[in-house]
């Protein structure tokens, strides 16, 4: 469903990712593993369509991301790692916003709506004011928006920073529920995250992928030993 | 166009939802009314005794009063108009709502093309409070129609291309404080221009010593140069239009201005992709 094909994005002569080749298979959830700054948020948003990758090719769906951006919009809803949202909107107007953007009919736009909202546990919420609402409560909100128009692919850019245990669990529930109907990249970095969640794990160290395998290979290794393993393999080649 | 037509209705609602729609409108109400008032006494004071303050007759409403009273609407909506314009992209890269902007399946024109329709629908909000000065005239006296046609679409030409260029230049920031002040220094400067264009001599400037050629090259020089200064200047192409006489170059002089700004505007949020 995600194919990314020697991905560099440079910044200046900063290589923020280089060579970054990784798929994700059509219906699986996949945790994007990785230290603070390593590439994650960049691929990511290269994948989107925010940014353009220096190099390389990544199709989503189907479509290139730098030939058919706006096909590959259609199908993909983006949680942004600031989950930067309307504060001035109530959460309803701004859900509606975005399906009539997404192209969702106009009949539909109030089922849609109410869809999100049951999903994302946003129903007391409904009428408040976005900047009035709490991190755990802006986060369902950004999570609704991605899910408006219940596109094929979502990309979830650290969807359970600064949450509480209690809202954690219940995003990563909302999240394990997305499987299946859902491809799911999901970027983390937090081990245990990706243990309950995703079936398969891409590990990804300034800027270089150094692991990719399904969860169930790991042969009886934690995810914490894989994890410690390939970084210190990467940095030892690369001094 | 729906998605345009959705960009519209959200970033104009936004501007009542904050309290930016409500100063700009107040500021409006109260000035241009004050405006209207103080130049409405004096005309009346004028006409009770016209041969007492160097008239021959009663002086035209049209000429002393309406047209003069437009394009000063159009100079208050130039200096309220960095307001409008200055949090459109701005607040967009700050807050960071950019990034769900830009990753919606949304066309570059259907973004910028439904911000400039909501920045143009307050400038049409100003103009329908200027209009409450106007109808109270109207009431009690008869008014040329065309002279308020024409002026009204003046000021809103003007409003236009004020909000065009601070469109581009809130998409080039992000901060809004520097968005806004750069397009009131711009507006400014566009306005005292036309003065400097004023000032500089119609003859050629050059020394008589100065070899022909050089001379020709300088007069030449000097003639574009202070035709330019003088054309640039946003109020000049609207005198005319504010008296009701429509001419062509004026009227082009605002569309072109508005499409120039409208083309950078669409470079510099293409800009992303080249720009690292």
């Amino acid at each position: 469903m995600i194919e990314v094909r020697q991905l560099s994005k440079y910044f200046g002569d900063l290589a923020a990712i280089e060579d970054v080749t990784f798929s994700v298979p059509a219906g699986q959830i996949v945790g994007f593993l990785g230290p603070n700054g390593a590439g994650k948020s960049t691929t990511m948003r290269i994948l989107t369509g925010f940014s353009t990758a220096t190099r390389g090719t990544a199709t989503v769906a189907g479509h290139e991301v730098h030939t058919e951006p706006l096909e590959v919009k259609r199908r993909v809803g983006y949680l942004p790692e600031r989950v930067p949202l309307y504060e001035e909107m109530v959460v309803s107007g701004f859900l509606r916003y975005v399906a009539e953007v997404k192209g969702v009919a106009r009949a539909e736009r109030r089922g849609e709506v109410e869809r999100v909202v049951e999903r994302c546990g946003l129903q007391e919420m409904h009428h408040r004011l976005i900047g009035h609402l709490s991190k755990g409560y802006r986060q369902r909100v950004g999570l609704a928006q991605a899910l408006v128009g219940s596109p094929p692919v979502l990309i979830l850019d650290e969807p359970t920073v600064g949450l509480d245990p209690r809202q954690i669990v219940e995003i990563r529930q909302l999240i394990k529920g997305l499987g299946g109907e859902h491809t799911v990249l999901l970027s983390t970095h937090i081990l245990p995250e990706v243990a309950m969640v995703c079936g398969r794990v891409v590990i990804i160290d300034r800027g270089h992928i150094v692991a990719e395998d399904s969860l169930a290979n790991l042969a009886g290794r934690t995810l914490e030993e894989v994890f410690m393993a390939a970084l210190t393999r990467e940095r030892a080649a690369a001094s | 166009m729906r998605n345009t037509w959705a960009i519209c209705k959200r970033e104009f609602k936004a501007f009542f939802l904050t309290p930016i729609g409500y100063v700009v409108t107040g500021l409006v109400a109260v000035i241009s009314g004050l405006a209207f008032s103080l130049q409405f006494l004096e005309y009346v004071r004028i006409s009770q005794d016209p041969t007492a303050n160097a008239f021959s007759s009663v002086p035209d409403f049209e000429e002393w009063l309406l047209s003069p009273f437009l394009l000063f609407c159009g100079t208050l909506i130039m200096f309220l108009s960095p307001l409008i314009t200055m949090r459109l992209f701005a607040e967009e890269r700050h807050r960071g709502t950019i990034e769900l902007l830009l990753t919606h399946p949304l066309r570059d024109r259907e973004i910028i093309f439904g911000k400039y329709a909501a920045a143009l629908g307050m400038v049409l909000v100003l103009l329908l409070i200027v209009l409450v000065d106007l109808g109270i005239v109207f009431y009690f006296a008869e008014v040329e129609v065309a002279v308020l046609v024409f002026g009204l679409c003046t000021v809103f030409l003007m409003g236009a291309a004020f909000i065009s260029m601070g469109l581009f230049i809130s998409a080039l920031t992000r901060n809004q404080i520097t968005s806004g002040s750069l397009t009131f220094g711009a507006s400014l400067l566009l306005f005292i221009v036309g003065t400097l264009g004023e000032d500089l001599p119609e003859t050629n400037p050059a020394p008589g010593d100065w070899p022909q050629m050089l001379r020709t090259a300088a007069g030449f020089l000097h003639g574009v140069l202070r035709r330019l200064l003088l054309e640039v200047r946003l109020d000049a192409h609207a005198r005319d239009m504010a008296q009701g006489i429509l001419q062509p170059q004026d009227v082009a002089y605002y569309l072109l201005f508005c499409a120039f700004f409208l083309f950078l505007t669409f470079r510099a949020l293409e800009s992303r992709h080249w720009r690292s």
